[in-house]
């Protein structure tokens, strides 16, 4: 009787789906934004919490020195007014706007930012998103517990560059101040550069020395290099302290950041929530429970109202913010909610008004890509599959080049409908004028060759199948982490190797967390699920994952000449030339084929016609304080809207309207 | 009687220091921990990580350090996951959520439940009857994880009546599909068991001479029968509990409800050590409690039993 | 004999501990020898009588049909289906069209065609074939879990019945303890500790744990019947002839008990069914391309605003089974109580 409901009741609801979008439209009466957010998000701390759910809810509490462009996620200049950059990327100079206020109405200086960037990578911080903060000077050193040796009798550090432990290269971050005008670019604003103190003194002095702190490590390190043990004998170790850091505030309005290599793609790395600043004040007060919505103070468009944890965070407009005047929503609704059928259900009933990327799976694509309010552009992510190379058969090239050419991908492409194959690490489309890898398209035959070669010949059983009695194949699986649609993508592989190399390779699935930990430890068989989110907007963020065999790498490859080649790059002051060398190491690592390229990503979510200046930008990250509700029907979005950047007079950013 | 009650209560302690030690235990064994993300993390930051948390310490050091708070004030520790938010905030935040929908499915599970299984038996065999029966034999048969959705497309995504999912307050709208999920199980068992308790003591001897002596019916069934006929439903709470822990996880999943059930499946998921004891060990505790008022009830109503 | 109601109690319905065993039927067969001539008046026994009156109860017999049809279409069917339509539950089409549907829903790929009449799920793969082969696994995971509950049960709670005391005391505290710890941990830390590369492993794994699980009130019920057992004349006497506690225990015993048993065995599967299909929600159940009733489910709760009938079907068949299933277990339950109900 239930079912005969269920029949009768769809019938007659079945016209209502073919409008133009998906679900109700009608705007909410006030003026306060519901989106789904993604995932709970762990805390409010911007130090703390890393992901990409926490990053949209942080952009709207808080605003670093740089923003992102709300289109083309450049960064733009929001508490920094402006800024000079060195001639090789490795120091820049920035100048705080004067009117910039926390949520309770105290000014923000450039100290709050050096207190800021000092306790995110502050060991007791426990940042897990500290290396993106390692290019600044003595960053890392501090976070690990690195020490100085300095000589107790002339207080003389050792130096770096004594014990054959200097790069190649010097920045000019560090090369002595003397050339100094050599160092910056003069310009009409700046035409010197600035005042000078003996902190900069000193970050333009060669590098000091560091050991690793504790006993054990240090001891190792020594044992290594005997003119170093003999040196160190009778120096007092000095910790490497947040003062030797290289951020210092000039003065009020001016902070500069000393970089231990060049960085070219720095600016845009600031825009990442891990550099916004949080009040010194409270945190000193309150400590951990400095995130209460009781005690908690921001510096962003919005402030927090009340949080119920896995029901929803409430935000409302902030009226000290210093551009509290251009701030459309009076509030903002947080609900954090990671399965996506329950996200599009709410959204299609009309309860939120956007929802989070990747909130449609791949078999409703074809029911909602046709609809005005679905956002289809290219993501700032990749797929692709890691393989373990350091355990057979995939140590073989040959193994790992015959699996990667028995994918048909282009047939995935069109199955999964929104997505486009990808030949390389970095995403395809996103960066303009950046030299994309050499396409290695499906090619069967070339895979089942490769794999005799390695001495696994694949013996075709003339009836359109092929089987591989040789391949090893308990050695080989694939692991995912649990999802539908990883678990469909698995299966449509597992086809494809079955099909063209007759081996049908074990599925494994495994829990997030138990998945990570295994990849990491290089702890699987064969092959696994790999994918990866843009920190900033450049290459680098790609490209670095396999700049060390360990962390992200997941598949134990490393090669030198890779390693030189990218930094080679990053010194590189010309932005073509830069791209071009980038664009050698990977195809240099594609050729070695640590990984299976699969495919970029797309956004791939819906927002409702009325939301405008929400823009389906590459790293789906909203600057809030653009976005409002256009009560008049006449001029809703009706499509993607255009992500093509209009410039005015500060420099990329055009609003509102498109 | 009190004798017992006080037995009973002292049994509970030691009962749930077992409960918590093997919880405890398992989650040692299980592989990942709370602090894995996509991205890793290096090295040395993992390591102070490990020494904060007190993880590279002997497992019988990291046994006490969990335990002995436990033992003197009931703290359960801080969350791992969600920072700086106390396990006890935790459970009593979500308690209400889970707790409310809970005993609003059960009561609607009881009225209607019982309602219905009484005439069924009133009337046995009769068209009520096998109606009855077989719309409850229906009610244990399809999950409820089929039950909701369906409710959700019927209701939601069709007649745009009611929201599909999230949680607004205990008296909103959003509250009456979940209740209405979780409550059809029960109030199948829950007939069946009245109907069949009923049954039995209708028959018994003392129901026949409280009919000879001229009571009136009403006050027959509701005065005697009633009282004996719904043993079976009162010792049916005590492992109702349980699977009512259960069923309320799918229904949190589903209507993506801030409740006990999801974040003990998260903090699993999570590996979140204090959280998963904090609950575990409140789960239990609850359910001793609550088997030990069935027994009592038990006593109440049935004058023969005694402790 | 105070007996202690509590423990008896405690079974998921509170029917069956108003069962108790007469001492008629408390016979063990090989204690009573026959003389020739009392043949002729032999009656019918325990177990003919049960079956009679099962098969007068409408609703138990169509149960038990439904159940023996479905055992019967999930071993024959997959090869049935792959020879008339030539789809089996896990062939991905390469041809990149897929979600035919069934009407009145529509989809973008196509309608309704009899290749695939139950429409095909996300990836394409029938949902006939699927639906054929999550019966196989669903009622394997059933029998063999309640199976592997009944065995760790029936021992366990005959054992601690029949000695009593202390023991008794002990064995059912840690019963007390066990029902406390919820299942979801037990279950991840066994599937994560105890990996298993091949479907077929972890599907002997999820035996373990759902059998793990169930035992419990399988060994309360045994030990509430044993209890009362014990003191019957017939244990007495084997305990005079001097047969071993052992002996006693599971081979005069436990055949006794054996009729709550079965009724409880035939409850508990639809039980252990649910409970591997909840699994499957996590992602702990079945792994792909295998599917049992459950993971169809959870994989069809996901299209529900769109593509409604990948739950509707699992969900109904296992609903159907379901039902049968318990007719059957309560026809088996009236048929093997002495005191007539209905």
């Amino acid at each position: 009787m239930l079912l005969a409901l269920v029949l009768s009741s769809l019938s007659c609801a079945a016209p209502a789906r073919n409008e133009e979008f998906f679900g109700k439209t009608d705007p909410p009466p006030d003026n306060v934004m519901r989106y789904i957010s993604g995932d709970e998000p762990e805390s409010l701390d911007p130090h703390l919490s890393s992901g990409q759910p926490e990053a949209r809810i942080f952009l709207a509490l808080y605003e670093g020195l740089v923003e992102y462009d709300a289109k083309t996620m450049d960064p733009v200049p929001a508490i920094a007014e402006r800024w000079d950059e060195n001639n090789d990327s490795s120091e820049f100079v920035f100048h705080l706007r004067h009117n910039a206020r926390w949520s309770n109405g105290d000014s923000i200086s450039a100290r709050d930012f050096v207190y800021s960037f000092r306790r995110g990578v502050a060991p007791e911080t426990l940042s897990r998103s500290a290396s993106l903060a390692f290019y600044i000077r003595q960053a890392e050193n501090y976070n690990q517990g690195a020490v100085f040796v300095r000589d107790p009798k002339t207080n003389q550090f050792l130096l770096q560059k004594d014990f054959g432990g200097e790069a190649n290269v010097i920045p000019l971050s560090e090369t002595p101040l003397n050339a100094a005008t050599g160092e910056f670019k003069p310009s009409a604003a700046e035409p010197t550069p600035d005042k000078d103190t003996a902190f900069h003194q000193l970050m333009h002095s060669p590098e000091r020395l560091t050991l690793p702190g504790a006993e054990k490590a240090r001891q190792a390190a020594l044992a290594k290099n005997p003119k170093l043990q003999e040196a160190v004998a009778g120096k007092e170790f000095v910790p490497v302290k947040a003062e030797d850091v290289g951020v210092e505030a000039v003065d009020d309005y001016t902070l500069r950041i000393s970089l231990r290599q060049s960085t070219p793609f720095f600016l845009g790395l600031l825009a990442n929530q891990f550099f916004r600043p949080v009040p010194q004040k409270v945190i000193e007060t309150y400590g951990r429970d400095w995130t209460n919505p009781g005690h908690i103070v921001t510096n962003g468009p919005f402030k927090v109202k009340a949080w119920r944890p896995y029901n929803e965070l409430t935000l409302e407009r902030d009226p000290m913010y210093w551009d509290a005047a251009n701030v459309h929503l009076d509030g903002i609704r947080f609900f954090p909610m990671a399965d996506q059928p329950t996200m599009m259900n709410l959204y299609r009933v009309g309860e939120v008004d956007a929802v989070a990327n990747h909130a449609i799976i791949s078999a409703w694509v074809d029911e909602v890509r046709y609809k005005k309010d679905y956002m289809a552009a290219p993501e700032a992510a990749v797929i692709y599959m890691v393989m373990n190379t350091t355990k057979p058969p995939m140590n073989d090239i040959r193994v790992r080049r015959a699996f990667d050419l028995a994918m048909d991908k282009e047939t995935a492409l069109k199955w999964r409908k929104i997505v486009k194959p990808l030949y390389g690490i970095t995403p395809h489309g996103i960066f303009a004028g950046y030299p994309e890898p050499k396409e290695r398209k499906f090619d069967p035959v070339k895979a089942r060759q490769l794999l005799a070669e390695a001495g696994y010949p694949v013996i075709d059983n003339k009836n359109g199948t092929f089987s591989c009695p040789s391949f090893p194949i308990e050695q080989v699986e694939y692991t995912f982490p649990t999802a539908a649609s990883n678990k469909i993508t698995a299966e449509f592989w597992q086809a494809q190797w079955k099909q063209n190399l007759g081996i049908t390779v074990p599925l494994r699935s495994m829990e997030f967390k138990t998945f990570v930990d295994s990849r990491s430890k290089l702890d699987y068989k064969g092959m696994a699920f790999g994918a990866w989110g843009a920190d900033y907007m450049d290459p680098f963020t790609f490209l670095g994952n396999f700049y060390t065999p360990e962390n992200d790498n997941n598949t134990g490859w490393w090669d030198k000449r890779y390693v030189d080649l990218l930094d080679e790059a990053n010194r590189n002051p010309d932005r073509g030339k830069r791209y071009e060398l980038l664009g050698q190491a990977e195809q240099l690592m594609m050729d070695a084929q640590p990984i299976i390229p699969i495919e970029t990503a797309t956004v791939n979510w819906t927002k409702k016609p009325y939301v405008k200046g929400m823009y389906p930008n590459a790293g789906s990250l909203f600057p809030w304080k653009h976005v409002y509700f256009e009560r008049d029907r006449s001029k809703w979005d009706s499509g993607t809207p255009s992500l093509v950047a209009t410039t005015t007079d500060n420099g990329g950013v055009s609003f509102p309207g498109n | 009687m009190l004798r017992f009650i006080i037995r009973r209560l002292l049994i509970t302690i030691p009962t749930i220091l077992v409960v918590i030690t093997l919880t405890w235990g398992l989650v040692k064994l299980a592989p990942g921990n709370f602090y894995t993300t996509d991205k890793s993390i290096p090295r040395a930051i993992r390591q102070r990580i490990k020494e904060k948390y007190g993880y590279d310490k002997p497992w019988y050091v990291q046994y006490a350090k969990t335990v002995w708070p436990i033992i003197r004030h009931l703290d359960f520790g801080i969350s791992l996951k969600y920072q700086g938010q106390s396990v006890t905030s935790i459970i009593v935040r979500s308690l209400p959520v889970s707790a409310g929908v809970g005993l609003m499915a059960y009561l609607l599970a009881l009225i209607v439940g019982i309602t219905f299984g009484s005439i069924a038996a009133l009337k046995q065999n009769s068209r009520w009857d096998y109606a009855s029966m077989a719309a409850a034999m229906l009610g244990i048969s399809i999950p409820n994880f089929v039950v909701g959705p369906l409710l959700v497309l019927v209701f939601s995504l069709t007649l745009y009546w009611l929201p599909p999912a999230r949680w607004d307050g205990l008296f909103s709208r959003h509250t009456i599909l979940p209740v209405l999920t979780l409550s059809a199980i029960y109030m199948a068992y829950i007939a069946r068991l009245t109907r069949a308790g009923m049954l039995e003591v209708l028959r018994s001897d003392y129901i026949r001479t409280a009919r000879s002596k001229g009571l009136r019916e009403r006050d027959v069934v509701i005065r005697h029968a009633l009282r004996a006929g719904l043993m079976p439903v009162v010792s049916f709470t005590g492992p109702a509990l349980a699977f009512l822990l259960t069923g309320t996880v799918v229904v949190e999943k589903i209507f993506a409800l801030p409740g006990l059930g999801n974040y003990f499946i998260q903090a699993s998921l999570n590996r979140d050590e204090p959280l998963i004891i904090g609950i575990v060990a409140f789960i239990s505790i609850t359910l001793l409690l609550m088997n030990l008022l069935v027994d009592i009830a038990y006593a109440f109503l049935d004058p023969r039993i005694r402790y | 004999m105070k007996e202690d109601p509590p423990e008896i109690r405690n079974t998921t319905n509170g029917e069956s501990d108003l069962i108790h065993t007469p001492p008629e039927f408390a016979v063990a067969e090989g204690d009573i020898h026959v003389l020739p001539e009392d043949e002729f008046v032999a009656g019918t026994s325990l177990w003919k009588d049960a079956w009679r009156r099962l098969l007068k109860n409408k609703l138990a017999v169509f149960g038990l049909i439904v159940v023996t049809l479905t055992a019967i279409i999930s071993l024959i069917g997959p090869p049935l289906i792959k020879s008339a339509t030539g789809y089996t539950y896990d062939y991905i089409p390469s041809d990149v069209m897929l979600i035919k549907s069934i009407p009145p829903f529509k989809s973008a790929a196509g309608s309704f065609s009899w290749s695939h009449p139950m429409g095909t799920d996300n990836s394409g793969r029938d949902l006939l074939a699927r639906v054929l082969l999550g019966g196989r696994i669903s009622l394997m995971v059933g029998i063999i879990s309640t199976f592997v509950s009944l065995i760790i049960g029936v021992s366990y709670g005959a054992i601690a019945g029949y000695l009593g005391g202390r023991i008794d005391n002990w064995m059912m505290r840690i019963v007390d303890v066990l029902y406390s710890l919820p299942y979801v941990i037990l279950v991840i830390v066994l599937l994560a500790v105890f990996r298993s590369s091949t479907a077929v492993g972890q599907l002997i794994l999820l035996f373990v744990a759902l059998g793990s699980v169930s035992w419990l009130t399988m060994a309360r019920i045994v030990r509430g019947q044993v209890l009362s057992l014990k003191n019957q004349e017939f244990v007495l006497a084997a305990r005079a002839t001097g047969v071993s506690t052992g002996r006693i225990i599971f081979r005069h015993v436990v055949p006794n008990t054996l009729g709550p048993v079965i009724v409880y065995a035939t409850l508990t599967i639809p039980q252990v069914m649910l409970t591997e299909a909840f699994l499957s929600f996590l992602g702990f159940g079945v792994q792909p391309p295998l599917a049992s009733w459950g993971s169809l489910a959870a994989e069809g709760i996901q299209n529900i605003g769109i593509f409604p009938w990948q739950l509707i079907f699992p969900g109904v068949t296992m609903a159907l089974t379901l039902f049968s299933l318990n007719f059957l277990g309560d026809g088996l339950r009236d048929a093997l109580d002495p005191q007539m109900r209905t």
